[in-house]
């Protein structure tokens, strides 16, 4: 069953912008779904049709089935959304936070105190669930939202930029969290990201976006795989560089560098020791190895080549200013 | 669960997040004191001294009194949009309007929040006016009924503020189109000063102003005690609150879009 299928979607600002420009892609239940791209691709815009905030232009939105554009009231009910700016209240402890929230979203008064003091442990905010969310960390307020998550269940949670100004060791934490609700709970996740670790690292699937489109989709594997393939150079005696044969299984020469020479091979990593022995059996001497695969960054400068600044629009910069500002404070 | 019983919890829900805000930090209502006090210690004392204003035997700082309640919970009210512009800013409305509750309950939650706040300002009023000895009716049914106004009140013109806001979108612009309305409405209206002294087309004037009507009950309740026009005052001001919090729960959308 698909947790998402988004069809044609469409977005067109006042100012005849297409922010989001006739889109389609279906998300698999269980699955953890990223949406890369530059700043101004698209990416929230189409996030906040999918959480029913924003109306679509035109194309459909079915959210386990339920239509978004007829039944937005009863998407609400399967969703939860963070969005970039970090969104709990600094008004109010960790633990009313939580208590709000949930009675917002209707969750039974018997369920609600045990979630509550399980996502506080499960997050580690045990210690400081009282105390006014104003003087939390960044991460420990981004861990809260996720709390809210754990006491609310949604069953496709909805994250725009979940890391963005996290240092590495929070970053790391959330990706950790993040996965084992998916795990543990069975949570579809939809993601916006433009760090290229995170999606490598925590998405089953991604969709790169650009100025409206989106301009490629599919696990990071195959993503990775489609901009180009792995190489190993190997340099050798010049003497055994024009006889060297390599068999099929291992790789396919592909050219020749002054004294070295140029594999293809699919996982680098693993098929090195077996050159390395082949060789070796031969007799040949290798003088050094290298290797390269694409990365998605390789993958995202292919196919959303285009100048970070230009795509940023000014709100958005202003946005993100805000986000910081905020967590400084 | 029915319908009707979720909008109310979800509303309830919202002005129980305000009172445990004000429980958290109640700086504010202190400060929002300061001036009607001054309203009442000096423009009162002074304006005092000259007889004639009122025409019965009430004295003219009791007759303001009233005016001056209905001021201050005017004052909470109509900036109330620039902390629903806040609360966008930082995206916790934005998170509000995701969850399952209904648009139209956080509207009117923000709405009663807006009354709690206002019940506050009465009670450190009412505290005031004992404090200089002002004689006002405090029995239980007047002053609960003098509440359940207030409540009214701060929903009608909270309401509108969050309708402004969902049309000008800036706390900056927010602050000069309040102090853009609060000055008239006081002024067209019978909050220090009786119908009677007005001139012909400022009475008219007032006569479509809602803080007159509720100026009016707050009179009859806490000082007159004749009840008479009180039905007309309920009626208008039910009405202006429905028209207000409908409005603002159709425009709110606008302001996340």
């Amino acid at each position: 069953m698909y947790a998402l299928q988004v069809k044609d979607l469409t977005k067109v600002y006042s100012s005849r912008i297409r922010a989001v420009d006739s889109i389609s892609f279906n998300v698999e239940s269980g699955e953890i779904f990223g949406l890369l791209g530059p700043n101004g691709a698209g990416k929230t815009t189409t996030i906040k049709m999918i959480s029913t905030i924003s109306r679509p232009t035109s194309g459909s939105i079915l959210v386990f089935g339920v239509d978004a554009e007829k039944h937005p009231d009863k998407v609400r009910e399967l969703i939860g959304y963070i969005p970039q700016s970090v969104s709990v209240d600094g008004d109010l402890t960790g633990y009313e936070n939580l208590l709000i929230f949930s009675k917002l979203s209707y969750v039974s008064k018997k369920e609600r105190d045990a979630r509550i003091i399980f996502a506080l442990e499960y997050m580690g905010l045990k210690e400081r669930a009282n105390e006014l969310v104003k003087h939390y960390s960044g991460g420990m307020m981004r861990r809260l939202e996720i709390a809210q998550a754990l006491v609310n269940r949604p069953k496709l949670l909805i994250l725009d930029e979940p890391t963005i100004g996290l240092d590495p060791a929070s970053k790391t934490k959330m990706w950790d969290y993040l996965k084992k609700m998916n795990r543990e709970f069975g949570t579809t996740i939809l993601l916006t990201t433009h760090d290229m670790a995170e999606a490598d690292l925590l998405c089953h699937r991604i969709a790169i976006m650009n100025a409206g489109k989106i301009a490629a989709i599919g696990s990071p594997q195959e993503l990775k795989m489609s901009v180009g393939v792995e190489m190993i150079k190997l340099c050798l005696d010049s003497s055994a560089i024009e006889k060297l044969v390599i068999p099929d299984e291992l790789g396919k020469i592909i050219g020749y560098e002054n004294s070295s020479v140029i594999i293809s091979v699919e996982n680098a990593e693993k098929k090195i020791p077996s050159i390395v022995e082949y060789l070796l059996k031969r007799g040949i001497k290798i003088e050094s190895i290298s290797f390269n695969k694409p990365t998605l960054n390789d993958v995202f400068l292919k196919y959303a080549r285009v100048a970070f600044e230009e795509g940023e629009s000014y709100s958005q910069a202003r946005m993100t200013r805000r986000v910081f500002a905020r967590r400084s404070r | 669960m029915i319908r009707i019983v979720k909008f109310l919890s979800s509303s309830l829900t919202i002005a129980e997040m305000e009172a445990r805000k004000i429980r958290h930090d109640s700086t504010e209502l202190w400060t929002r004191a300061v001036q009607p006090a001054l309203w009442l210690l000096l423009f009162g004392e002074v304006f005092n001294r000259i007889k004639g204003i009122t025409s019965s035997n009430i004295s003219y700082i009791t007759f303001i009194a009233p005016g001056v309640l209905a001021q201050s919970v005017l004052f909470v009210s109509i900036f109330y949009g620039i902390t629903i512009v806040w609360e966008r800013d930082v995206g916790l409305l934005t998170k509000l309007l995701s969850t399952p509750s209904p648009r139209s309950s956080i509207v009117v939650g923000k709405a009663l929040a807006a009354g709690v706040r206002g019940i506050f300002q009465a009670i450190m009023i009412f505290g005031l006016t004992l404090i200089i000895g002002i004689n006002l009716r405090l029995d239980p049914f007047d002053v609960i009924s003098v509440f359940v106004v207030i409540v009214l009140f701060a929903m009608c013109f909270s309401s509108l503020s969050m309708t402004l806001a969902s049309l000008l979108k800036t706390r900056e612009r927010m602050m000069g189109i309040g102090q853009a309305i609060t000055m008239p409405l006081f002024f067209a209206s019978n909050a220090i000063y009786p119908l009677d002294l007005m001139p012909e087309w400022l009475r008219t004037i007032s006569l479509f102003n809602p803080l007159s009507y509720v100026v009016d009950a707050m009179r009859s309740l806490l000082i007159t005690g004749d009840y008479s026009g009180i039905p007309l005052d309920a009626v208008a001001l039910v009405l202006s609150t429905l028209i207000f919090v409908s409005l603002a729960s159709i425009m709110i959308r606008r302001l996340i879009e």
